[in-house]
């Protein structure tokens, strides 16, 4: 019998508490800090090669602080993340050339510059030469369906469009991992399901790689993902098949 | 290709496109940038007539500046806008990008933090260093600035020292506005400061001991002290070696504390996950 193939996503005993500095009124009764907010605990996971898994959990629950700790972007409290083989904590360049955080923060991105811009500029900051850049750029616009609005001003583009320019960047260093925070948030059903599939089939499937997924939207979720994490209270609560998702969240 | 690990080619490129990408947005700010334009002008034209004004008179103050008052005060503004350069750029950058909320997406790339954030400072430098030369070519021009003391081996000792003791108060200041999400303390307790005591409008000649005491003890009064020795009245190295000497001292110290300052600021960010907050 051969062994199951290595987990890309290795998560132990993870917990993070936040500590806010005092307000006024904390400091008046002598405490430098707010009282500690407990984010995450004790959870712990894997991820298979090849797998979407799909984070559920009512907001607060600890979604977003597992998928920054996961990118590298937030040090745990306690416990481990190794992702791609390297730990999260560690945060060194090999990391974050393994592993891309796809953010679809509006914000994230300059809206006085173009696409094509936004995405030489990231490219750079991936080391990459400009004429690789211009060349990477140009063909990842291609792929999401950028290409005839590229030279367009970030500020002029839609929702979804942004979400797709998000994604191009994610795959500017071509990783192996990707983490997506709600990557269809906000966009009409249709424009949502076009997406959904592009990232499935395409990006991950089609790219060979692996991801975690964090949405409350169950057909997201159905349309997405091959095992569904569910987390409560910072807590990891459950595990389902997509298609038991309703069960679970008691729908 | 791709760089590997962090090198000088690296950040080129990303300073590159930093450029690239600050060019593009001048055409979003046109308003901003033509007021920018017209300030420039303006700050000009207020010199010629303050010099009008004060260089009729003779002051014994200015004797040790050649009664240059023009120069004298062209220098001060020049070293004040670099010093406000140095401290506020990194700040206010950080600042910035958590706002627009592109400090996260940046730093998630492989490029290291200091590449990150280094390049705006830089082009900003350069920036300040074209926008000082157009001030000296538009005070020589226009108002008769006379330059032909400048003694290059000072000017080339002291404008290094100057660009490391105040990059090390950026790195301060950018550490402390990180830590506490504000815009940035210590440049305004330091330009003020600065302002008042290290004489940029008037010489520390006028101030009485304990304010020159304190002058001392800010990078500003010598940064000026060589720049005006240098350029006005062709002090060679070993004249102004007391002012160079702090310099080397203030770049020592304020160096190695902002880089620590900031690495600490930096692994705090990610422990409270304020890498976007605002």
């Amino acid at each position: 019998m051969s062994l199951p193939p290595p987990a890309t996503i290795e998560v132990h005993n993870l917990g993070k508490v936040f500590q806010a500095p005092g307000t006024l009124r904390d400091m008046m009764r002598g405490r430098l800090f707010a009282k500690p907010v407990e984010a995450l605990a004790e959870v712990s996971f894997n991820v298979r090669p090849g797998e979407i898994a799909c984070v559920m959990g009512p907001n607060g629950a600890g979604k977003s602080t597992l998928i920054r700790i996961l990118g590298g972007l937030l040090l745990p409290s306690a416990g481990r993340a190794l992702v791609a083989g390297l730990d999260a904590g560690a945060g060194t360049a090999e990391f974050r050339r393994r592993v891309a955080f796809v953010v679809g923060d509006e914000r994230s991105f300059h809206f006085q510059v173009s696409g094509r811009g936004n995405l030489h500029y990231f490219a750079a900051l991936h080391g990459q030469a400009p004429a690789v850049a211009r060349h990477r750029a140009g063909e990842l616009l291609e792929r999401v369906g950028l290409a005839g609005a590229a030279d367009r001003r970030y500020r002029e583009y839609s929702r979804g469009m942004r979400q797709r320019l998000a994604i191009a960047r994610g795959l500017l260093g071509d990783p192996r991992v990707l983490l997506l925070d709600e990557p269809t948030l906000g966009l009409d059903p249709k424009g949502a399901r076009d997406l959904r599939l592009f990232l499935r089939d395409e990006v991950i499937r089609g790219g060979g790689r692996t991801a975690i997924v964090c949405s409350n939207d169950p057909t997201e979720v159905r349309a997405m993902a091959d095992r569904v994490l569910f987390l409560t209270g910072g807590r990891l609560s459950g595990e389902a098949p997509p298609d038991r998702i309703e069960a679970e969240l008691g729908l | 290709m791709s760089a590997a690990v962090a090198s000088p080619l690296w950040f080129g490129r990303v300073l590159l496109a930093f450029v690239r990408r600050e060019l593009a947005a001048v055409g979003g700010y046109r308003t901003a940038f033509v007021i920018r334009l017209l300030g420039f002008g303006l700050a000009v034209g207020s010199l010629l007539f303050l010099s009008r004004f004060i260089g009729a008179v003779v002051n014994p103050h200015l004797a040790a500046f050649g009664g240059n008052y023009l120069g004298f005060v062209v220098i001060g503004i020049l070293g004040t806008e670099f010093q406000q350069v140095g401290v506020s750029v990194l700040a206010q950058r950080i600042r910035l990008a958590q706002v627009m909320g592109t400090l996260e997406a940046e730093i998630a790339t492989p490029a290291p933090p200091w590449m990150v954030l280094g390049a705006p400072p830089v082009y900003e430098v350069v920036i300040s260093a074209l926008r000082s030369s157009g001030y000296l070519l538009g005070a020589k021009l226009l108002l008769g600035l006379d330059l032909s003391r400048i003694n290059w081996a000072s000017l080339g000792l002291a404008v290094p020292l100057i660009i490391a003791a105040f990059a090390g108060l950026g790195l301060l200041a950018a550490g402390t506005t990180m830590l506490v999400r504000r815009l940035n303390p210590v440049a305004m307790v330091i330009g003020s400061l600065s302002f008042f005591v290290s004489g940029v409008m008037y010489p520390v000649t006028v101030l009485p001991g304990w304010l020159r005491a304190v002058g001392a003890l800010l990078p500003l009064t010598h940064a000026l002290a060589a720049l005006r020795g240098a350029l006005l009245i062709g002090a060679s190295p070993g004249q102004i070696q007391g002012s160079l000497l702090a310099l080397l001292i203030f770049a020592g110290v304020l160096a190695p504390l902002g880089v620590a300052m900031f690495g600490f600021a930096l692994r705090r960010a990610r422990i409270d996950g304020s890498l976007s907050h605002y």
